[in-house]
C-alpha cells in the first residue's frame, strides 16, 4: 500500500494550501462568472422551453415547440445568412487592412505616431455615435456620399435604405470601426517579436517585405488566428451598429440574429421564443467557432 | 315687469339647481394620513413636457405631505424596454406610462395594471372625451387615465411653395394627386417621409385604407371576418407603389430616420413641399424655428377618396397622448388616482400643456388654441365620426410590428402589394389561431 513517507505528506500538504489558496483568489472571479454568464445561459435555454411575454407571472411550458419552430423560421435563418455574409466580410476586409496598417506602423513607430493616433480613433467612439455620424454621412440627402456625387454630376445615392446596398454599407462602416482594433492587435504582436530576428534577418540580406512574407508572417501565425476567431465570434453576435443604424430594415435587408431576438423579445412580447433564439445563436456560435478553431490550429499543431 | 323679473329669478335659481349634480357627479375621493411612497414613471426627459410633469408631481406632493412620489424619467424607446425588464423581475413601477393598445392589454394580462373602472366611475372629475376614455378601456373595463394630448395625423404644407406653383389646398386623392404631379414637374418633393421609422409610412397605409374602407374594413381584418388582402388594403398598397413610381417620395425613403428629423429637415430646405405627419410635429417646427414655422406652414387633413360611402373625415390618430395606468392597490392606488386626475389633467397641467401646444384629451380643450396648425387638427378631431387608432398601437405587438415592417417593403417596392398584403394577413392569422 502507500507508504507514508514525509516528503510525500509535506507534497500533499503543499498540494491542498495550493488549492485553498486557488479557491480564494479564484472565488470573486468564479462566483461573478456563474451569476452573470453561467447563470444567464443556463436559464435562457429554460425559457426557451416556454411561451412566456416577458412580464407575465404565469409561463406555459410548451417543450420543444419554440426550437421546433426555429428551425423552420425563414427569418431567422436569412438573418443567420446576413450575419454570415458579416462574418466573411469582416474576416476579408478587417484583418489584412488591419495587418498591413500595423506593419506600416511598426516600421518606425516614432515617425508614424500621428498615423497610430489618427487611425486608432475610430475604436475610441461608442458604437452608437459611430452609428449615427454614418447615417448622417451616408443619407441619401445631402449626406457625404451623395454630395459627392452631385459635385460629380451624379445623381444621390441611396445606400442604406436600399435592400441590396444596405447590408454591405453597414459591413463598411463596421469595417471602418473594427480595422483599427486588429490594428492594434498586430502592433501588439509585432512588439512581441525580438529585435534580434528581424537584425539577422537584415544581415543575411533580407529586405522589409521578404521579412514580413517569409518570417513575419509566419510569426505572427498565432495572432492572425486568434484575431480571425474574434472577428468571427464579434460578427456572429453583432448588434448595436446594425441596430442604430437601419434596426434591420429597410424590411429585413439587414436583419441579424441579435436584432431578430431583440425584436422578438422586447418588440413582440415573446421572450420565450426570443430566448430561444438566443440559445440557437450560442450554439450555432459556439459551434462555428469550435469548428474553426479545429481547423485552423489543428493543422499547425500535428 | 316685477313679474318677469320673477320668472327671471326663479329661472336662474332652478337653472342652478339643474347645474348642481352636473358638476358634482364625483365624489370627494379622501386620503388617510399614513404615510405613502409611489414610484412613478414617465418619458418626459426634455421641457416642456419634464417641467410640466415635475410641477405636477409638486403640486400633488405639496397637497398631500404624507405623500412621496418618486419620478424617474426615461428616455421613450429605451423606456419600453425598461418597463419590460422590471415588470418580469418583480419591480413594475406604482405609476407608469404607456401608449394604450396592443401592449398596454398585454400588461393588463399580466396582471400589473389595475382596475380602477369603480374608482373612475364614483370619483372622476375631469370631463374625458369619450374616445379617449374608451382607448383606457380593456373588455369595458377601465384601466387607464389619460393624460397628455390628442394626437391626430394630417398634412403639414408649405404654404410659399403652394402659391409659388399656384395650387389650392387639395379635398380629394385626385386633387391632391394634381397637386403632387404639379410640384414634381417643379423640381419638388412632394411628399417628405422618413420611412427608416417605419410607422411613418403607415399613416399613408392607415389612411388610404380608412378612406377607402372606413374603420371598418380594419376591424373586420383584424377580428378575422375580413382580411388583409381585402380592397382597402389593396387599394392602399397599391396607390402607395404607384406615387412611389411617380416620384412623390424623397429618395432614399426607407433610411431617413423621424427621430433625426431627417423629414422635418426636407421641409426646413424647401426641398419638400409637404408631410403627412403626427400633430406633434407642430410643437417640433415651432421649437426648431418659429418664424418661419408661423409665416410658411399650413395644415389639411387627408383628402377624401371619391365614391367611397364610408365616412372621409374619419382622423387617423389617438385620443390619448399617454395613459397612466397603476401597479398597485388601496390607499396607494387611490393616492395614484388622485395623482393622475386631479393634478395630471387639472387646469395649471392644462394650460402649461396647450402653452406647449398639446391639446389635452378633454372636451372643449382646443378651443383656445392659437397655433394655426393645432386649430385646424382640433377641428378636424372634434368633427370627426371615429378615431382610427393607430394600427401599429391597435395591432397585437407582433402583428404591428410585422405591418411596420411590411411598409418598409411597400415604399422600397421589394414586395408587391398582393405579398405584403397576405404577410400581415398571415401574421395576423397566426395571432388570431
Amino acid at each position: 500500500m502507500v507508504n507514508r513517507q514525509p516528503t510525500l505528506s509535506l507534497q500533499q500538504r503543499r498540494k491542498r494550501s495550493t488549492a485553498v489558496a486557488a479557491t480564494w483568489f479564484l472565488a470573486p472571479a468564479l462566483i461573478l462568472m456563474v451569476i452573470y454568464i453561467a447563470y444567464p445561459v443556463v436559464e435562457t435555454f429554460h425559457i426557451s422551453l416556454y411561451t412566456w411575454n416577458g412580464i407575465s407571472p404565469d409561463r406555459t411550458f410548451i417543450g420543444w415547440g419554440n426550437w421546433e419552430t426555429l428551425l423552420q423560421d425563414s427569418r431567422f435563418w436569412q438573418a443567420f445568412i446576413n450575419n454570415i455574409k458579416i462574418m466573411v466580410l469582416s474576416i476579408l476586409i478587417q484583418i489584412p487592412i488591419g495587418f498591413l496598417l500595423a506593419t506600416f506602423l511598426d516600421a518606425d513607430s516614432k515617425k508614424f505616431n500621428l498615423f497610430k493616433v489618427v487611425w486608432f480613433l475610430p475604436l475610441l467612439m461608442s458604437s452608437v455615435a459611430i452609428g449615427f455620424l454614418f447615417q448622417y454621412a451616408l443619407a441619401t440627402n445631402g449626406g457625404l456620399i451623395s454630395t459627392i456625387s452631385n459635385l460629380l454630376g451624379g445623381k444621390n445615392i441611396d445606400l442604406l435604405g436600399s435592400p441590396d446596398r444596405a447590408l454591405y454599407t453597414v459591413i463598411g462602416v463596421i469595417a471602418w470601426q473594427y480595422i483599427p482594433f486588429y490594428m492594434v492587435y498586430f502592433l501588439a504582436g509585432y512588439s512581441g517579436f525580438d529585435d534580434q530576428i528581424y537584425e539577422a534577418a537584415l544581415i543575411d540580406g533580407a529586405s522589409r517585405s521578404t521579412f514580413i512574407k517569409v518570417i513575419g508572417m509566419p510569426m505572427m501565425k498565432p495572432t492572425i488566428i486568434s484575431a480571425c476567431i474574434m472577428s468571427l465570434i464579434g460578427s456572429l453576435k453583432y448588434f448595436d451598429l446594425v441596430f442604430v443604424m437601419t434596426g434591420g430594415g429597410p424590411g429585413y435587408a439587414t436583419d441579424i440574429m441579435a436584432t431578430y431576438m431583440y425584436s422578438t423579445s422586447f418588440k413582440y412580447f415573446k421572450m420565450g421564443y426570443g430566448s430561444t433564439i438566443a440559445a440557437g445563436m450560442f450554439i450555432l456560435i459556439t459551434a462555428i467557432a469550435v469548428l474553426v478553431r479545429r481547423v485552423l490550429t489543428g493543422k499547425e499543431e500535428r | 315687469m316685477k313679474f318677469g323679473k320673477m320668472v327671471a329669478i326663479l329661472l336662474s335659481i332652478l337653472m342652478l339647481i339643474a347645474a348642481i349634480p352636473m358638476a358634482a357627479t364625483a365624489e370627494t375621493l379622501t386620503l388617510s394620513e399614513e404615510p405613502i411612497t409611489l414610484t412613478l414613471w414617465d418619458i418626459a426627459t426634455e421641457d416642456p413636457q419634464k417641467s410640466i410633469s415635475d410641477a405636477a408631481v409638486q403640486r400633488f406632493m405639496d397637497a398631500y405631505p404624507n405623500v412621496t412620489v418618486e419620478v424617474t424619467h426615461t428616455q421613450n424607446d429605451a423606456y419600453k424596454e425598461k418597463l419590460i425588464i422590471a415588470m418580469s423581475s418583480g419591480q413594475c413601477p406604482d405609476i407608469y406610462i404607456h401608449w394604450g393598445g396592443g401592449p398596454m392589454n398585454e400588461y393588463i394580462n399580466s396582471g400589473f395594471a389595475a382596475d380602477i373602472t369603480e374608482l373612475f366611475e364614483t370619483y372622476n372629475t375631469v370631463d374625458f372625451l369619450p374616445s379617449a376614455i374608451e382607448q383606457c378601456k380593456y373588455n369595458d373595463k377601465m384601466y387607464a387615465i389619460p393624460y397628455g394630448g390628442i394626437g391626430g395625423c394630417g398634412i403639414f404644407y408649405n404654404k410659399t411653395i403652394f402659391a409659388e406653383i399656384g395650387v389650392e389646398v387639395p379635398t380629394t386623392i385626385a386633387e391632391l394627386e394634381a397637386v403632387c404631379d404639379k410640384l414634381v414637374a417643379a423640381g419638388y418633393v412632394p411628399f417628405s417621409l422618413a420611412n427608416g421609422s417605419k410607422w411613418t409610412g403607415s399613416m399613408y397605409f392607415m389612411y388610404l385604407a380608412t378612406r377607402f374602407g372606413g374603420t371598418e374594413a380594419f376591424a373586420k381584418a383584424v377580428e378575422g371576418t375580413g382580411s388583409f388582402t381585402d380592397e382597402a388594403f389593396m387599394y392602399a398598397a397599391s396607390t402607395i407603389q404607384d406615387w412611389v413610381g411617380k416620384g412623390y417620395f424623397p429618395e432614399g425613403v426607407n433610411s431617413l430616420s423621424t427621430d433625426d428629423g431627417q423629414d422635418r429637415q426636407l421641409i426646413y430646405q424647401q426641398k419638400a413641399a409637404m408631410m403627412l405627419h403626427g400633430s406633434w410635429q407642430a410643437r417640433s417646427m415651432e421649437a426648431d424655428q418659429a418664424d418661419w414655422y408661423k409665416a410658411n406652414i399650413g395644415y389639411f387633413a387627408f383628402p377624401a377618396l371619391e365614391g367611397s360611402t364610408y365616412p372621409q373625415n374619419i382622423v387617423v390618430g389617438t385620443s390619448i397622448g399617454n395613459g397612466f395606468s397603476f401597479n398597485c392597490d388601496g390607499e396607494k392606488l387611490k393616492a395614484a388616482f388622485i395623482l393622475a386626475t386631479q393634478f395630471f389633467n387639472d387646469d395649471i397641467y392644462n394650460q402649461a400643456q396647450l402653452d406647449a401646444n398639446t391639446i389635452p384629451s378633454i372636451v372643449g380643450m382646443g378651443d383656445t388654441i392659437q397655433d394655426q396648425c393645432m386649430q385646424q387638427i382640433w377641428a378636424d378631431f372634434s368633427a370627426a365620426p371615429q378615431v382610427q387608432l393607430w394600427y401599429d398601437q391597435y395591432l397585437p405587438p407582433e402583428v404591428g410590428e410585422k405591418h411596420k415592417d411590411l411598409c418598409q417593403d411597400i415604399f422600397g417596392l421589394t414586395m408587391t402589394p398582393l405579398e405584403a398584403n397576405q404577410a400581415l394577413q398571415d401574421a395576423m392569422a397566426a395571432y388570431n389561431k
